[in-house]
């Protein structure tokens, strides 16, 4: 069941730079949701178009399955956000900066205390937000998210400015939140590494355009296919010809030589042809089979 | 008024707390009093037969409201209403407010009513100052009673409540200007020329439809000594309905923005 589900969206800047090509989101409810690319790509854009921060041009919005066009008030209830930097009030303190929202949210005081003890402020609740580190910010922005204990958390590169340790604990509570709760997360980031290892899902946007989206299991299962075969030999030069013969189009490189990808079995016969011409095979496999290597190969393959 | 617009109003008047615009209503009513209270205690040889004169309460009034009609009140309306407005831009808020279940109007009208309140919060702050001013000098110079002259509690309660009006086209505008542009120095810049623009405009025969000018010519239509010929006429109605054309463009303005914070 999806929890959010955005189709053909599009959006163009003032000057006609487009933005957003037909970007046609699907959150599964309960997931975590990366939605990744490099810095510019639009990821930014569409969740601010997702929030009604950015009056929509072209496309529809759905989440938890009603239009954001005709239910924004109704949706935003059960939406917490944290969009590029955290919104702080700097002249007042972390207790108050969640007071506010608290009266607008009607939950119990008491789940500021819970909270901000959740992100590890709870000795500094009556400190004035502008003192506090980069860090302090972006757990005091995420217990603002979370305050009303949303169906939808929308996290902009939440990890902005935390050291790893602050990755980690942020991980966890993202995590947590997730299993505990139920929560569906959309989060957004340029870096697969920091995402791949709590994500259930993720899209991959590249100059505007929706390039992948899937779980992480479809994403390796998909590039697989595609990645090429490199092979280290003790004699190069003699392995290409053999190559050539068995109808290989292979070429060398100055890490070795790089073929074409194949299906197993096809590697493991070349494999014991080399051999059986006396030539000492290295190494052989898919290269670049990581993830980050498939987010890299993705982003230059398909938005060339 | 419903519960979630006052909630939302109580979210806008925390948000004041310790801001730069709650501080300057508070030295900004007081400051003109904290002059007469100075001015009177080095001048404290004259003081006994001032505040033995009849007119002392009406004199006192209108030396008072000199500066702050002509200058004070204009700029307070101008400077308070976009440093409020300020808060979310500085903070970088305004996204996470428009992420609220928050109608646009709400949104709107709770920030307006903090800035509003805000300003009767300036006028009784000044009345209190003007009072004060009378009193400290005759409960620290010695040989100066408290005035004997009886004090026109109703009608300077009338006067403020005229002047209360008379700002409220300048915040509507000065409102509307901060929320449509980012940069605090041009709804600043803007009411500053709009207010030089009233002084020039006040011996026009129309300076009555002049928006920013109406707590001048308040001032100036009682005084015979003033340059200007004040056409009194119909002003507070005007006052009203600027007020009302300013507000209604504001949040015609703020609803349409396409991008919000």
């Amino acid at each position: 069941m999806t929890c959010l589900e955005t189709i053909d969206l599009c959006h163009r800047y003032a000057t006609g730079e487009a933005i957003l090509h037909d970007v046609s989101l699907a959150v599964p409810r309960g997931s975590v949701y990366g939605f990744l690319g490099p810095n510019g790509a639009g990821k930014t854009t569409t969740l601010r178009l997702v929030l009604g921060l950015i009056r929509k041009q072209r496309g529809a919005i759905t989440i938890f399955g009603r239009s954001l066009d005709t239910h924004r008030v109704e949706i935003l209830k059960r939406v917490g956000s944290l969009i590029e930097s955290p919104s702080l009030y700097e002249h007042l303190t972390a207790q108050e900066n969640l007071a506010l929202l608290q009266r607008i949210h009607r939950v119990p005081k008491a789940r500021i205390d819970a909270l901000l003890e959740r992100v590890g402020l709870a000795g500094t609740r009556g400190k004035r937000a502008g003192q506090f580190s980069l860090g302090m910010k972006q757990r005091l922005g995420i217990a603002a998210a979370m305050l009303h204990r949303p169906d939808l958390l929308i996290l902009d590169e939440p990890t902005n400015g935390l050291d790893p340790n602050g990755i980690i604990e942020m991980r966890g509570l993202l995590v947590a939140l997730n299993r505990e709760e139920g929560t569906t997360i959309l989060v957004s980031s340029h870096l697969l590494a920091e995402i791949e290892r709590f994500v259930t899902h993720v899209g991959i946007v590249h100059r505007g355009r929706l390039l992948f989206q899937g779980t992480l299991d479809a994403l390796r299962r998909e590039r697989k296919s595609e990645v090429p075969v490199a092979l280290r030999t003790a004699d190069d030069r003699r392995a290409l010809r053999v190559l050539a013969d068995a109808g290989v189009d292979a070429c060398a490189d100055e890490h070795g030589i790089v073929m074409p990808a194949m299906p197993p079995p096809r590697i493991a016969a070349i494999n014991r042809q080399l051999v059986e011409q006396s030539i000492d095979v290295h190494a052989i496999g898919a290269g670049g089979g990581d993830l980050e290597s498939i987010f890299m190969d993705l982003l230059g393959s398909r938005a060339a | 008024m419903s519960s979630l617009f006052f909630d939302a109003f109580c979210c806008e008047w925390l948000k004041r707390r310790r801001s730069l615009g709650a501080w300057l209503v508070l030295a900004g009513a007081l400051f003109t009093p904290t002059i007469i209270v100075v001015a009177r205690l080095i001048r404290h040889a004259q003081l006994p037969a001032l505040y033995a004169a009849p007119e002392f309460w009406t004199s006192l009034w209108r030396s008072s409201w000199e500066s702050m009609a002509i200058f004070f009140v204009p700029m307070a309306a101008i400077l308070a209403t976009s440093l409020v407005v300020q808060i979310e831009v500085r903070n970088n808020a305004w996204k996470q407010v428009h992420a609220l279940p928050l109608e646009p109007a709400t949104i709107f009208f709770a920030k307006f009513a903090v800035i509003v309140l805000m300003l009767a919060q300036f006028f009784v702050l000044f009345d209190v100052g003007i009072y004060l001013s009378a009193l400290l000098p005759s409960l620290l110079v010695v040989g100066v009673p408290y005035p004997p002259a009886p004090l026109p509690l109703r009608a300077f309660l009338a006067d403020t409540a005229i002047y209360f009006i008379d700002c409220l086209p300048i915040v509507a505008a000065q409102y509307a200007m901060s929320l449509r542009f980012n940069h605090f120095l041009a709804p600043i810049g803007i009411g500053f020329m709009a207010w030089v623009g009233a002084l020039a405009a006040l011996s026009w025969q129309h300076a009555n439809l002049v928006p920013y000018a109406y707590t001048m010519l308040d001032y100036i239509k009682d005084n015979p000594a003033a340059r200007a010929i004040a056409p009194a006429s119909g002003m507070h109605a005007f006052a009203i309905g600027w007020f009302v054309v300013f507000t209604a463009a504001g949040y015609v303005s703020f609803a349409t923005k396409p991008h919000k914070g």
